[in-house]
C-alpha cells in the first residue's frame, strides 16, 4: 500500500470517525415502545396517574406538541392555559354536557371533535397508536393536572384494544342489525367510522337504518362522492371520508356494499 | 469481462438467482395453505436481527444508488460527447459503465442477502408484504434481465456502434438502461414506502389481501421518496466519479495524466453539487407529505426524539458545502485571472460559517430536567431564537446561494466578455443576487412576526427566490460569455492534493449522509413494521439512539467503500490485462501481473485513458 492509499484511508477513517463521535456525544434518546398495561379491579387513582404520566411523557408522544413553549403546536396542558387554569381544572368547562373525565377521553380519541381555538386539527386519534388502558391512564394523568381523578377500574375494558366510551352506547334491540353480518368488505373499509349495532366506530353517522332513509343510488353517490351530501350533524366531520373509494375498491365491492345498506331496515 | 458461469455472466446468475428467489419465496406462503408463519425467526447472531437487516438494507441501497446513479452521469457525459464534439466525454462515460458492470453484481449479491435475512428474520412481515405485493415483486425481478441485457448492450457495443445515428441509438440505449433503472427504484419504493405510509383504510384488522395494490403501491409518500431518491442518486453518483477521479490523480504519474482525471473530478463534484443544491428542496417536499399523512409522524420525525438527528445532518451539510466551496475556490488557482476573486473567497467562507452555526442550532429537542436547567427553560436564551425555521431557512438558502456564486467566480475566472452589453449584464448579475440576498433576509427576519402557518409558506417564497435567480443569473452569464476572449487555459492538472482529499471527504459525507436519512426515514416508524398497521412485538421494537445508529451507519459506510475500492482495483485490472502485452507479464506473478507500478492509466496502456495528450482536446474554461 503506497503513502497515497494510506492518505485516503485515513482521510476515510477520520471522517468516519468524525462524524460517529458527533452523534455519539450529543443526548442520546431511544424511541419508547409502548408497553401493554392492563388494571385489576382495585387500582388506585395513583397508579392510574403514575402510568399515565409515563405514556404522556414517553411512548405517547404528547410533549412534542403539548409542550410549555410559548410557540408549542398544541394547547398547554400542565400549566395555567389563558388564564383558566391547568387542564385537570379547565377540563369539565370546555365542552358543555361533557364532563372533565367525557372530554378527556373523547379530546383523545377523537381530538378533532372539540379543538381548541387558534390551534390546527392535526393531532391523530390516540387509539389507533394506544391501548385503552394506555388511554385512560392519560384521562387520569390530566385530570390531576389541577383537578381531582374520576377515572376508575370500571371505565377500563377488560381487553385491551376494544374501543369504549364513558356513554357507552345501548345495546342494539334484538333483530336490529349487527356487525357480525356485514359483508367483509364493510368490515375492512366502513367500520371504523361507520357503527352498525352499537359496534363500530363513532367518527360518521351510525348505520343502523341507513337503507329506510337512503335510496340505492343515494347509497352508491355516498360512496363514491363523500363530499356530495353530508349528514346533518356531521358537518365537522365533511372531508375524513376518504374520496378515493371509486379506486379503492372493485365495481363488485361497492354493489356488495350498496346492497347492504340498503337492507338495513 | 471473464469468469463465465455456464455461459452465464454473474451478473446474469445473480439476477436470474434472486428472480426465481424472489418468486419461490413469494409463492411460498400461498402455496402452504393453512399454514400461517411465525412472526419472527431465531434471532440473528451477535448483532441481532434488526441490525442484520439494517446493515444488508443499506449497504444494498448505496449500491442499488452507485449503479442508478452513474449510468445517469454516463448518459449526460456521452450526450456532451456526441452534440458537443468532445470526444473525452464519450470516454468518460465508457470508464464509468464498465465500473458498472461489477457493481450489478454486488449489488444483487447485497439484495439476495436482504431478501433471505428477511425471510428468515421476519418471516411474518415478508409474508404480508408479499400477498400485497406479489405482483410487483415478479416484475422486479422479471426488469432485471431486460436492465442487465441493456447494459451488456450498452457497454459492449460501445466501439460498434460509434459513429452516426449507431451513436444516438447507442445513447438510446443509455436512456433506456436509466428508464429500466428508474422503474426498479420506483417498485422498490412502494414496499417500503408502504411500511412508512399505508393507506388510511388499512387497519390492523385488514388482511391483506383486502388491501388493493394500486392504493398501496401509490402511498401517501411513494413520489416524494422516489423523486427524492432519483436527485440523490444523480448527487452519489457524481461523488462517486469525483471521488474516483481523485484517486487516479493522486496516483497519475504523468502530467496528461493529472490533467485528465483533474477534469473528471471538477465535472463529477459539479454534477455531485449541482444536485445536490436542488435535494433540499425534494426533502422539502417529502417533509411536507409526511406531515400531510400524519402529523404525528412528522412532528416525531422533526420535533421529538429524532430531533437531534438534524443536527448531525446539519453537521454533515455543513461540512459539504465547506468542501465544495473549497474546491472550487482552490480550483481557482489554476485559472488565470481566478486571483481576482480571492479576497471574497474568505466573506463567502463567514457567510458559510455563520450559515452552519444557524442551521446546526437545535431548537425543538426533547430535553432532560438537568439540560433544561442549564438552559434556563425549553430554549436557550439566545440560540433558542437560531434555532426556528425562520433562522434555518434563512441560513441555508444563504449557503446554496454562495456556492452558487462560486461555482459563478470559477466560471468567469479567465473569460474576458466581448459582447457590449457585459458591463450592464454583470451589473444586472450582482443586482439579482442582492435582491435575492434581501428577500431571503426579510422573510427570515419577518418569520418572527407571524404565525407558523404563515410562516411555513415563507419558506417557499425564499426557495423560489434562490431558484429563479440561480437560473437567471446563470442564463445570463451564458449569455455574456458568448465570443469571450481567454486570459488563458485553465491549467489542469495543477490542483494541489489537498483538494483531492476534499473530494474523498464529500464521497464519505454524501454516504454517509444516506445512511443516516436511511436511519431516519426507517426510523420515524418506531415500533411499527407497517405504520400503526403491524406492530413490532419482537426485542428490537425500540428504535436504538443516535449514537449506534452512527455506529451501523459508519460500518455501512465502511463495507461499501471497501467495496468499492475494490470494483475501482478490478476495472482497472481488467483493462490492464486486456492492454500489456503478453511479454511484459511475469509468468512468476500469473496473468494479471504488471511490470512496472501497474497503473491502468499510464500512458499507452490504455489510449481510452489518457485523454489529455491532445491539446486540442483539452477542457476549456468554464467546462
Amino acid at each position: 500500500m503506497s503513502s497515497v492509499d494510506l492518505k485516503i484511508v485515513l482521510v476515510v477513517l477520520v471522517t468516519l470517525a468524525a462524524y460517529t463521535v458527533v452523534a455519539s456525544v450529543i443526548p442520546q434518546v431511544e424511541s419508547e415502545v409502548p408497553m401493554d398495561i392492563a388494571f385489576g379491579a382495585e387500582v388506585t387513582p395513583e397508579e392510574l396517574v403514575e402510568a399515565g404520566e409515563t405514556i404522556y411523557r414517553g411512548a405517547g408522544g404528547c410533549v412534542a406538541c403539548h409542550s410549555e413553549s410559548p410557540g408549542a403546536r398544541g394547547p398547554n396542558l400542565l400549566t395555567d392555559y389563558r388564564g383558566e387554569g391547568l387542564i385537570g381544572e379547565r377540563c369539565a368547562d370546555r365542552v358543555p354536557g361533557l364532563d372533565c373525565k367525557e372530554y378527556l377521553y373523547q379530546a383523545l380519541v377523537r381530538p378533532n371533535d372539540h379543538i381548541v381555538d387558534d390551534y390546527p386539527p392535526i393531532m391523530p386519534p390516540s387509539d389507533r397508536a394506544l391501548s385503552q388502558p394506555q388511554i385512560w391512564a392519560m384521562v387520569a394523568f390530566l385530570q390531576a393536572a389541577g383537578g381531582e381523578v374520576t377515572v376508575t377500574a370500571a371505565d377500563i375494558p377488560d381487553e385491551p384494544g376494544v374501543a369504549t366510551a364513558p356513554a357507552p352506547p345501548p345495546a342494539p334491540e334484538p333483530g336490529a342489525a349487527q356487525l357480525a353480518d356485514a359483508p367483509d368488505v364493510f368490515r375492512a373499509q366502513c367500520v371504523m367510522c361507520h357503527q352498525v349495532g352499537g359496534e363500530g366506530g363513532p367518527i360518521g353517522p351510525p348505520m343502523d337504518r341507513i337503507g329506510a332513509r337512503l335510496s340505492e343510488e343515494e347509497l352508491r353517490l355516498a360512496i363514491l362522492d363523500p363530499e356530495a351530501v353530508i349528514a346533518e350533524g356531521y358537518e365537522d366531520m365533511a372531508g375524513i371520508m376518504p374520496p378515493n373509494y371509486g379506486e379503492i375498491l372493485t365495481p363488485d365491492e361497492i354493489e356488495t356494499l350498496v346492497r347492504y345498506l340498503s337492507g338495513l331496515h | 469481462m471473464s469468469g463465465r458461469i455456464g455461459g452465464f455472466s454473474p451478473r446474469a446468475l445473480g439476477a436470474g438467482f434472486l428472480a426465481v428467489a424472489v418468486t419461490a419465496l413469494v409463492a411460498w406462503p400461498l402455496a402452504a395453505q393453512g399454514y400461517t408463519p411465525p412472526m419472527y425467526g431465531q434471532d440473528f447472531p451477535l448483532v441481532g436481527s434488526r441490525v442484520a437487516v439494517w446493515i444488508a438494507a443499506q449497504v444494498h441501497l448505496m449500491f442499488a444508488a452507485f449503479v442508478l446513479g452513474v449510468p445517469m452521469f454516463a448518459v449526460i457525459a456521452e450526450a456532451i460527447g456526441i452534440w458537443g464534439k468532445q470526444e473525452r466525454y464519450d470516454r468518460l462515460a465508457r470508464e464509468f459503465t464498465r465500473l458498472l458492470l461489477v457493481a450489478y453484481s454486488a449489488t444483487a449479491i447485497w439484495g439476495g442477502l436482504l431478501l433471505f435475512l428477511l425471510t428468515t428474520l421476519y418471516p411474518g412481515l415478508w409474508a404480508y408484504l408479499s400477498e400485497i405485493f406479489r405482483f410487483s415483486m415478479w416484475v422486479y425481478a422479471a426488469l432485471f434481465f431486460f436492465e442487465s441485457a441493456t447494459l451488456y448492450i450498452y457497454y459492449y457495443g460501445w466501439d460498434q456502434w460509434k459513429k452516426g445515428r449507431a451513436k444516438i441509438a447507442h445513447w438510446g440505449m443509455g436512456i433506456l438502461l436509466n428508464v429500466w433503472g428508474t422503474i426498479v427504484m420506483f417498485i422498490a419504493n412502494s414496499w417500503l414506502t408502504y411500511m412508512m405510509s399505508p393507506p388510511g383504510e388499512v387497519t390492523p384488522d385488514t388482511a391483506p389481501a383486502q388491501v388493493q395494490f394500486w392504493s398501496a403501491f401509490a402511498n401517501a409518500t411513494w413520489m416524494p421518496i422516489n423523486i427524492h431518491r432519483l436527485i440523490a442518486n444523480a448527487v452519489f453518483g457524481g461523488s462517486i466519479v469525483a471521488a474516483y477521479a481523485a484517486y487516479r490523480f493522486l496516483k497519475a504519474k504523468t502530467p496528461e495524466e493529472r490533467a485528465h482525471y483533474d477534469w473528471m473530478g471538477y465535472v463529477g463534484n459539479l454534477i455531485a453539487i449541482g444536485t445536490f443544491l436542488v435535494l433540499p428542496f425534494a426533502g422539502y417536499y417529502l417533509g411536507r407529505e409526511i406531515y400531510e399523512y400524519n402529523q404525528q409522524m412528522g412532528i416525531t420525525m422533526m420535533g421529538g426524539f429524532m430531533s437531534w438527528l438534524w443536527i448531525v445532518q446539519a453537521f454533515l451539510i455543513g461540512v459539504l458545502f465547506l468542501a465544495a466551496n473549497y474546491y472550487l475556490w482552490i480550483g481557482l488557482g489554476r485559472i488565470p485571472g481566478g486571483e481576482r476573486f480571492a479576497p471574497y473567497t474568505k466573506w463567502m467562507l463567514a457567510v458559510l460559517i455563520i450559515g452552519f452555526i444557524v442551521w446546526a442550532t437545535p431548537h425543538s429537542i426533547i430535553a432532560n430536567r438537568e439540560e433544561l436547567a442549564a438552559m434556563g427553560g425549553t430554549h436557550h436564551p439566545f440560540l433558542g431564537v437560531l434555532g426556528v425555521m425562520s433562522a434555518k431557512n434563512t441560513a441555508v438558502n444563504a449557503m446554496i446561494l454562495t456556492t452558487f456564486l462560486s461555482f459563478l467566480m470559477y466560471r468567469r475566472a479567465n473569460k474576458v466578455p466581448v459582447v457590449p452589453w457585459a458591463r450592464t449584464g454583470t451589473l444586472t448579475q450582482g443586482i439579482l443576487m442582492a435582491v435575492c440576498t434581501v428577500v431571503i433576509l426579510f422573510y427570515g427576519v419577518y418569520g418572527y412576526f407571524v404565525p407558523a402557518i404563515v410562516r411555513i409558506g415563507f419558506s417557499v417564497y425564499q426557495v423560489l427566490a434562490v431558484l429563479f435567480t440561480i437560473v437567471a443569473v446563470l442564463v445570463l452569464d451564458v449569455l455574456i460569455s458568448r465570443g469571450a476572449t481567454s486570459r488563458g487555459e485553465i491549467r489542469w492538472g495543477e490542483m494541489p492534493d489537498r483538494a483531492m482529499y476534499a473530494l474523498f471527504v464529500l464521497m464519505v459525507t454524501f454516504t454517509w449522509l444516506m445512511g443516516l436519512m436511511g436511519f431516519a426515514r426507517s426510523g420515524i416508524r418506531q415500533h411499527w413494521h407497517v405504520w400503526e398497521v403491524m406492530r413490532d412485538t419482537s426485542e428490537h421494537a425500540a428504535t436504538p439512539a443516535l449514537g449506534f445508529a452512527a455506529q451501523v451507519i459508519s460500518v455501512c459506510t465502511l463495507i461499501f467503500l471497501a467495496m468499492i475500492a475494490f470494483i475501482f482495483w478490478l476495472g482497472g485490472l481488467v483493462e490492464k490485462s486486456k492492454l500489456v502485452p503478453e511479454e511484459e507479464v511475469d509468468p512468476a506473478l500469473g496473468p494479471l501481473a504488471l511490470k512496472g507500478d501497474g497503473d491502468a492509466s499510464d500512458p499507452g496502456l490504455d489510449p481510452g485513458l489518457d485523454p489529455g495528450l491532445d491539446p486540442g482536446l483539452q477542457p476549456v474554461p468554464g467546462t
